[in-house]
Formats: structure tokens, C-alpha cells, sequence
């Protein structure tokens, strides 16, 4: 694993509404650990996702760096694996191929990578549905797809864009838990939005609250782990730390 | 209506019922319309030197099928479709491909395109004529046209079509510029670029007999066209009757099934 860095950081979009140019993200600065579980949050529109896509490499940075280890990052690459809101696995690849993508463009031959892949898939519970078609799967199904595609190209970093936000509330529990697991085993380096508050705090070392492009606090979570959800929602730690947390992203 | 057979169907699928259905409510009409056809003929006592009894097509169709010259207009315009369409579909998809990923070269082809689209296929025959001379040139130059425009326009919706964040996802698992192109755009653009072709074999084979009746010695329209001069109204019946049939085989075996595919299968409903 790799330590994440962002140094200061600046986005300005074109708002061809306004005829100008607006600044989503304003000096941002970040240090994220090899290893360390970093979530961003924040109100709507304060610039997560934008923050995410640069250091993905989808969207050029105005002005600052973005570093992976000891590399300047300039696009999307391998090294940072990303998870998607809205899954974005390809419809015309079976479940078993989206998850071996990555191992098919590092040209790992067709019988190590679906060994591989079915690793994957077992670890996320989905081996039963590795020669079905994404829209044939469950959006929690398609999640999971989702997260072990990226974690099989065993990149440095992780980056997930609000990636529970669009699953019923039970099914987002059972992935929180069981991306807490898979990451517990793996330790990979994570950069997490979420607009979530008791998500941020159930599974980072680190929240980040973003308030309107630049960084408000950085509040750590002490909490120790493993964390699972039907001990930790009367927990008096998580409770005191999430309504910190809340407090803060709503003067945000 | 005791005795129901549905269990029966049922066992080889409600799918084989349904499309037993769909088949003969797309027959019946057709059915109607060659049975009227000897009726009318009779009633009005029709001269056969302008509208042939079933009888003089029959034997008409007998007499090209023997001695093989049916066969030969038959496989001369289909192998002309043939060609004209995979030299056009070679060019249009790549070209589509490159459009749709760079958004000035498309911006700037696609009124272009959707200009020539309208021209599709017998507009092009005079000129054509005038550059290839009367032949398989000019001919398979009206189809490539025909089918060229509609399927690079098409290939192009396809790819600007695609999800951004499915390009972003391929991009960040490894993907560079030629695996982009070959696990994600042509992909993704496939039922479009299907969709394309059907619609532009459907002008290119209208193009071909147009084109037949005035540049070429075989094929199904210099089939029509010679036997008019000969007052053969059996045989320019027959080969209406024979283009029609080829097209609705065409289309309803081999297109239609194949762009119903690639989208169920593609699962464009999820793509919104
Ligand atoms: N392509 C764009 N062009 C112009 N402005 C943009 C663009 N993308 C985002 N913005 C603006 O930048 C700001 C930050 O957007 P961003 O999507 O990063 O917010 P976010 O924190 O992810 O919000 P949400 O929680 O709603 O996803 C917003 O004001 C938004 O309007
Ligand atoms: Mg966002």
C-alpha cells in the first residue's frame, strides 16, 4: 500500500450559466497514510466529488499536486482503483469478466484471471452469480461487484464515491460491514465520500469534513476496531463522535 | 373451448406461441392480398399486357428458376448488397468510433452526415454512374453510400451514448486507447451500429434495383427493367414479388433478430 497526498489543491470549473469561472475546491490540502481510512464529508455541492475525480485522474487539477507514493499522479491509472455510485460495470461482460478487467489489461491469461476473479467473488459472497449480467443482479449485488472488480486489480489506493448511497439502508449496513472486513484483511489505502455522517465515522481512521472547497476539520475516530453496527449504534464513542461530526457539516 | 392446449405450449415455452401469433398477423394481409389478386384480374378482365394473372407468374417463375437465370439476378444483387454493406460498415464504424470520442470532429460531421443520411442511396446513382461508368462500381457506390452515412451516424450516437463513468471505470482497471475501443466503445456502440445497418440496408437494397434498371446486365432490377420492354408483365411481378420476399427475409430473419440481441443483451435499459 501507498500513502495518498493532496498539496494544495484548486479547481475552478467554467459556469457557462454565470459567463464565469467558479472555484470548487480552494487549497485543499490532504495527507492520507499508507494504509489509513480517510472519509471526505460534507453539504451537497462543497466539492467531494470533485476532489475524488482529480485524484482519479477523470479531471484535471487548476493548480496544485497529487501524489501516490512518490508519484505525481497525471491520469487515471491502475494504482488507484475506483468504486463507483452508481456501479458502473459494463452490461455487455459477465460479473466474472468485469471483476478480471483489470487482470485482461495487464493480459493475465483467461483461466488465471477468472481463478483469480472467482476469489473476489467469493469473498464478496457472489460466486453463485459470476456468469450472470450486471442488470441482472440486485443493486447490493452489483455493489459488491463493483468493489472486489476494483480491489482484484490490487490497486495502492481505493477511492469510492458514495458508493452505498444508492442501496436500500439494511443492504448498506451488511456492505459497510463487509467492506470493513475485506479492508481489515488488506489494509489498503481508502479515500471515501460520503455525505453519510454515521457511515464516515463507522468505517475511517479519519473524517474530513469539506465545507464549500476547502477543509474544514479533520476530526480522527478512536473508535476501536473490528466495528460492527449492532455494537457500535448505542455505543457512546460513535454516538458523541457523530453528532461532532454532524454539527460541523451542518455549520459547514 | 374445454379442451385447452395450453399445457402443451407451455412445455415448448409461451415464447414459440407468441411468435406463431406475431407470424401470422404479419402473413395474413399478404395472404389476403395474393388471393384478391386472381379475383380482380378475373372480375375486371384485366389485359395480361398490363397486369399479369397468377397463372403467367407461376409459369414464369418455373421457367427463370429452370433455366437458372433467376438464380443468377438473385445472388448478382445480393452479392452486390453484400459487398457495397461490409466495405461500408468497415469504413462507417471506425470513422463512427473516432467521431464520437473526439467531440470537435463531431460537432463538425454531424450535420454533415445527417445531410447525406437524406441522400441515402438513389439520389447517388447519376453521379455515380458518371464516375465508375455503368457496372459493379457504380452499383456497390450507391449501397456503400446508403449504408456508409446512416451507420457512421449511428456508430457515432452509439459511443457519445456511452456513460461517461463507464469509460472513467475501464480507464482507471488498465485500459488504454486500443482496449478503450474494443471492451468499451465498440461495445457499447454495437446495437446502434446494429440498428444503423438495418436501416441502411433497407435504402441500399431500394438503391440496388434502382441502380440495376440503369447500370448493369443482371440483377433482380435489370430483370424488371428488361422485361418491361418486352411487355412481360409476368415477369416484372414475379420480381417485385421476389424483392419483396428477399428484403422481408432479410430483415425479419437475420437484422431484426440480431439488433433485438444485441439490445436485450446489452441490457440498454439499465444504461439511463
Ligand atoms: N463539470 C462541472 N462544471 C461546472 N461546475 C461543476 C462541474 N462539476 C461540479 N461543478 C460544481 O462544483 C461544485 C462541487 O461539485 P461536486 O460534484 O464536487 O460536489 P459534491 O460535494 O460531490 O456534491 P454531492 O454531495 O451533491 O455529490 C458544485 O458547486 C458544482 O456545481
Ligand atoms: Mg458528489
Amino acid at each position: 500500500m501507498k500513502s495518498l497526498t493532496l498539496r494544495n489543491l484548486h479547481k475552478t470549473y467554467f459556469d457557462p450559466a454565470v459567463g464565469t469561472r467558479v472555484t470548487a475546491i480552494q487549497d485543499v490540502s490532504l495527507e492520507i497514510g499508507a494504509g489509513e481510512f480517510v472519509a471526505v464529508v460534507g453539504p451537497s455541492g462543497c466539492g467531494k466529488s470533485t476532489i475524488l475525480n482529480m485524484v482519479a485522474g477523470f479531471l484535471p487539477a487548476t493548480r496544485g499536486d497529487i501524489i501516490v507514493g512518490d508519484r505525481s499522479v497525471k491520469g487515471p491509472g491502475r494504482d488507484r482503483g475506483v468504486v463507483f455510485q452508481n456501479f458502473a460495470l459494463l452490461p455487455w461482460k459477465t460479473v466474472i469478466d468485469n471483476v478480471g478487467f483489470g487482470l485482461k489489461m495487464r493480459g493475465i491469461p483467461k483461466p488465471e484471471r477468472d481463478r483469480i476473479a472467482m476469489e473476489f467473488l467469493e469473498l464478496a459472497g457472489l460466486s453463485q452469480a459470476a456468469e450472470r449480467y450486471p442488470n441482472e443482479l440486485s443493486g447490493g449485488m452489483q455493489q459488491r461487484a463493483g468493489v472486489v472488480r476494483a480491489l482484484a486489480n490490487e490497486p495502492d489506493v481505493l477511492l469510492m464515491d458514495e458508493p452505498f448511497a444508492s442501496v436500500d439502508a439494511q443492504t448498506r449496513m451488511t456492505l459497510q460491514e463487509e467492506l470493513m472486513r475485506i479492508w481489515g484483511e488488506r489494509r489498503h489505502t481508502v479515500l471515501f465520500i460520503t455525505h453519510d455522517v454515521g457511515e464516515a465515522v463507522f468505517l475511517a481512521d479519519r473524517v474530513v469534513v469539506l465545507s464549500k472547497g476547502h477543509v474544514l476539520r479533520e476530526i480522527p475516530i478512536t473508535i476501536p476496531r473490528p466495528r460492527r453496527w449492532d455494537a457500535l449504534t448505542e455505543d457512546g464513542e460513535f454516538k458523541r463522535l457523530s453528532a461532532e461530526v454532524l454539527q460541523m457539516v451542518r455549520a459547514a | 373451448m374445454s379442451h385447452s392446449v395450453a399445457p402443451i405450449e407451455m412445455g415448448q415455452g409461451p415464447g414459440a406461441a407468441r411468435h406463431i401469433r406475431q407470424a401470422a398477423i404479419f402473413v395474413a394481409p399478404l395472404v389476403v392480398l395474393f388471393l384478391s389478386w386472381p379475383l380482380l384480374v378475373w372480375a375486371f378482365g384485366v389485359d395480361a399486357r398490363v397486369f399479369p394473372g397468377v397463372k403467367a407468374v407461376f409459369a414464369a417463375a418455373v421457367e427463370s428458376v429452370s433455366d437458372g437465370s433467376l438464380l443468377a439476378h438473385v445472388a448478382a444483387s445480393l452479392g452486390r448488397v453484400a459487398a457495397g454493406t461490409l466495405l461500408a460498415v468497415v469504413v462507417a464504424v471506425p470513422l463512427g468510433v473516432a467521431m464520437g470520442v473526439n467531440a470537435g470532429i463531431s460537432a463538425f460531421l454531424t450535420p454533415l452526415f445527417r445531410f447525406f443520411s437524406v441522400l441515402a442511396g438513389i439520389a447517388w446513382i447519376p453521379i455515380a454512374t458518371l464516375w465508375f461508368g455503368y457496372g459493379f462500381g457504380a452499383i456497390t457506390f450507391v449501397i456503400f453510400n446508403a449504408v456508409f452515412f446512416i451507420v457512421a451516424y449511428n456508430t457515432l450516437l452509439g459511443v457519445t451514448a456511452i456513460p461517461m463513468r463507464l469509460r472513467h471505470a475501464a480507464a482507471s482497471l488498465g485500459a488504454g486507447r486500443l482496449a478503450m475501443v474494443t471492451e468499451v466503445l465498440l461495445p457499447g456502440a454495437l446495437p446502434n451500429i446494429v440498428t444503423g445497418i438495418r436501416t441502411g440496408l433497407g435504402f441500399a437494397w431500394r438503391g440496388l434495383i434502382a441502380a440495376e434498371m440503369i447500370a448493369t446486365n443482371v440483377g433482380l432490377g435489370y430483370m424488371l427493367f428488361v422485361a418491361r420492354d418486352f411487355y412481360r408483365t409476368e415477369v416484372i411481378v414475379l420480381g417485385m414479388i421476389v424483392i419483396g420476399i428477399l428484403w422481408l427475409l432479410i430483415d425479419r430473419l437475420i437484422l431484426a433478430p440480431l439488433e433485438r440481441a444485441t439490445i436485450e443483451r446489452w441490457g440498454l435499459v439499465q444504461r439511463a
